[in-house]
């Protein structure tokens, strides 16, 4: 889901009381497609993230999803896609229940 | 042209102690640069009326207690003598490291004070957590760090690392131009006594040989993080030439009014289009272009940012910052010679107060060993480039 203007049409991420193309209001949360490419990404070994003192080394990525150029989310890879990770590879979410009512989106290279 | 060019001066410099581990709080090291810079311009702290600083902590996480993370105008008017009357002063959230300087500079055109005492205290905090992941027990976070956070991204490093990584695609740049950055400080931090690496050389492959902090940034592409302060003494021009120092005239300035709305991390983009509102802003103001600059102190928090600065304020096209400093070119005995004191990466993280110090040294001729022939103008930026950013120019002549 990512917030979706419903004046101008353009997707906001993160959501914002605002829409970041118009200043609309009209905002509501829609599904997106789950798909994208890896606009950009770091593999983080330095152990200084709260709760991901032992992950390290992980990948994090930026992902373009396919709905609005330039709509850009945060998330991860797992550290066995480094070989086939590169700028413009093409992904698609995955979600990863993390107990406590938490899933997150991650993604894996399609 | 901007119309206070040449009417006010940095007419003294002080720095404390610069270490990993002081035996004094940051508040005690912050006097002692404070009662450096009043010293070297020749004056009394009964002299000073205004004081300016930029308070912010170093990085979320840090504590906010004042005189042991943060140095508040505050904690200054209550331990320095200062004049009885003080007449001016400011704290500044709003820009970044030249920006109380910039305050400093309107309020004494203005005629709201005589003498302005400007400092930066920066401290090494502890390791305290920098918010919660939804992973194991780490605590929840809200707002926009819910989106960053359960990702494990919330690490400043990382944001640099994924810009840097975009432009090594978009360039088809190689970590070389981050090792030449890097070599070239630590060269310039060998002759600068201030400086955390004065008695500690760094050879090509050290550099390469250093652990991954977040790839594609190794560790000698990160400031070193220290415990110390940085004052400078502001007042008008006519007043600077009586004092103890040949003054350093501030010939413009500038801040980035660029932003955007929703912002989870700064991109590649960003960081250029913050730096170019910064330096057109800059050049403008003084009637001065890259052209005209003996050096450049660009603000290298991270190493890339360096790169960054190169471009945006216009001394390459843009693209082009991996081969412009190579070969020499941004050397002390080069073209353009940049972080001429060693920069934060290698002199300490003074968050931009020692590039604005070395910029008033190299244009006085107070810059020892490391003095370039001649030097008349000099540019300080700060910022990384983002929101916040701030720049001066200081010259020789009025």
């Amino acid at each position: 889901m990512v917030q979706h203007c419903g004046s101008c049409g353009y997707y906001n991420h993160p959501p914002r009381p605002f829409c970041d193309a118009c200043l609309g209001q009209e905002l509501r949360f829609v599904p997106v497609g789950g798909r994208g490419t890896v606009y950009t990404f770091t593999v983080m070994h330095q152990r200084d993230v709260a709760g991901f003192e032992q992950e390290a080394p992980f990948i994090n990525i930026v992902v373009e999803l396919t709905e609005q150029p330039q709509l850009l989310m945060v998330s991860n890879l797992p550290l066995s896609e480094r070989p086939k990770l590169r700028i413009g590879a093409p992904v698609e979410v995955c979600f990863e229940d993390r107990g406590d009512g938490v899933v997150v989106p991650q993604f894996r290279i399609i | 042209m901007w119309q206070g060019n040449g009417k006010t001066a940095i007419a003294g410099i002080g720095y404390s102690e610069i270490s990993r581990r002081p035996q004094k709080p940051l508040g005690l090291l912050a006097v002692d640069a404070c009662r450096a810079a009043i010293v070297d311009a020749g004056l009394g702290p009964n002299q000073i009326d205004g004081l300016a600083t930029y308070p912010e902590s170093p990085f979320a996480g840090a504590g906010n207690r004042d005189g042991e993370d943060v140095v508040s105008v505050a904690w200054m008017m209550n331990h320095l003598p200062l004049a009885p009357d003080l007449r001016w002063y400011a704290q500044i959230e709003t820009g970044m490291i030249a920006s109380p300087i910039i305050e400093a500079v309107n309020a004494l055109i203005a005629g709201a004070c005589e003498y302005v005492l400007v400092w930066r205290a920066l401290h090494r905090p502890r390791w305290r957590g920098a918010g919660g992941s939804g992973r194991g027990d780490a605590p929840r976070v809200a707002g926009d760090a819910q989106f960053l956070a359960p990702y494990g991204g919330s690490s400043i490093v990382q944001t640099h690392a994924l810009a840097w990584q975009r432009y090594l695609h978009r360039y088809g740049a190689t970590r070389e131009a981050l090792a030449a950055l890097a070599l070239n400080s630590r060269r310039n931090a060998n002759l600068n006594p201030r400086a955390f690496f004065f008695k500690e050389p760094m050879t090509r492959d050290d550099y390469f040989n250093s652990r991954w902090i977040a790839e594609p940034l190794c560790l000698f592409d990160c400031d070193v993080p220290v415990d110390g302060c940085v004052a400078l003494i502001l007042t008008t021009a006519e007043r600077a030439r009586d004092l103890a120092n040949p003054p350093a005239y501030i010939a413009g300035y500038g801040q980035n009014t660029a932003s955007r709305r929703a912002l989870l991390y700064y991109t590649l983009d960003d960081y250029m289009a913050c730096g170019a509102s910064l330096a057109n802003k800059l050049w403008a103001s003084a009637g001065l272009g890259p052209q005209d600059m003996d050096a450049a102190e660009l603000y290298d928090g991270f190493n890339p940012s360096t790169l960054y600065w190169l471009e945006a304020a216009g001394f390459c096209p843009v693209g082009e910052g991996a081969a412009f400093v190579q070969n020499g070119r941004i050397a002390l005995e080069g073209e353009l010679p940049v972080n001429t004191f060693g920069g934060s990466l290698s002199e300490g993280r003074l968050h931009g107060m020692g590039h604005i110090a070395e910029a008033v040294r190299q244009v006085t001729g107070r810059a020892e060993q490391r003095q370039i022939p001649g030097a008349s103008a000099v540019c300080a930026i700060d910022g990384s480039p983002m929101l916040r950013g701030s720049g001066i120019i200081v010259t020789r002549e009025p």
